[in-house]
């Protein structure tokens, strides 16, 4: 496990987009697996960070397979619902979890989380997300709109790339 | 410690913004025709004017102009004066919805990951 990956050094965050519907993130923590599993898996460690910085209720934490969660965070007097399902639980290797934000209703992703032991006291997670696209663009790829689609992923990928 | 920053879940975008993005048939209707594809890819390398694009389609003004009203119409294609010249670009369109929506998250999860390494740190026991 020391051996060093080239696509990521200490700490830092690498951020790849394999496909258009994929975010692929990697983050290496100063903390044994243990911790870090433990920040996921009790909801008053995670309420401590999930919230990134705000405050967070955690109104639903059924930490289980099928089991549903809903977090409301509160920033600039404002709150923001986001809720899911957990699909797959596996205790210090993986949580799979489906992700939608109140904001866009029927907007899923399903977002899974790696946790590798580096063996050293630290701690890789690796994240990705897969965003279902929506039918209207599914039913552009299948419309033959060659130009028209290319056109609009060229936007598309100007956008994601801002 | 790094000063907390607050994010709404999906920045640069409104929530009425956000869930404006059912109104699909002006985008199908306009997505149609080869001319307006047209027109959207040559506007991907950059603005052109009306009459420029009137003159690479082979299109009379009025029939670019309808093709252009159609598009803009649908989001797909913004125009502004400039003097004389009346100049096309890209406008916003439904795709960016999920643009917005997959940069959003993006954001979020790194914003998540900065927090957490930094509870990680906070509640680390001496050794």
């Amino acid at each position: 496990m020391t051996t060093p990956d080239p696509t990521v050094t200490d700490t830092t965050l690498t951020v790849t987009t394999p496909g258009d519907r994929v975010i692929h993130i990697e983050r290496i923590f100063d903390a044994p697996l243990d911790r870090v599993w433990a920040a996921h898996s009790e909801p008053d460690l995670l309420a401590r960070w999930w919230g990134r910085g705000n405050r967070l209720d955690i109104e639903k934490f059924e930490f289980e397979r099928g089991g549903h969660w809903r977090f409301v965070e509160h920033a600039d007097g404002e709150t923001h619902g986001f809720e899911g399902r957990f699909r797959e639980i596996t205790p210090k290797e993986r949580i799979v979890q489906t992700f939608e934000w109140d904001g866009m209703p029927g907007y899923v992703s399903i977002d899974t989380a790696t946790f590798v032991d580096l063996g050293d006291g630290r701690t890789k997670i690796v994240t990705e997300s897969l965003f279902h696209t929506t039918d209207e663009r599914d039913g552009m790829l299948q419309s033959g709109m060659e130009s028209g689609l290319s056109a609009s992923y060229v936007a598309l990928d100007r956008l994601l790339a801002a | 410690m790094r000063p907390r920053v607050l994010t709404p879940p999906f920045p640069g975008a409104t929530l009425n913004q956000m869930v404006q993005y059912s109104d699909l048939d002006s985008t199908f209707a306009a997505l149609a025709d080869p001319t307006r594809r047209g027109i959207l890819e040559h506007l991907t390398n950059g603005p052109a004017s009306i009459s420029d694009l009137a003159a690479r389609f082979e299109m009379s003004l009025p029939g670019i102009t309808k093709h252009i009203r159609l598009l803009e119409e649908a989001g797909l294609v913004l125009t502004e004066k400039k003097g004389r010249v009346r100049y096309c670009t890209l406008g916003a369109n439904p795709l960016d919805h999920e643009a917005a929506w997959i940069r959003g998250h993006r954001k979020s999860i790194e914003d998540r990951m900065d927090r957490l390494a930094a509870f990680l740190d906070e509640t680390k026991e001496p050794s």
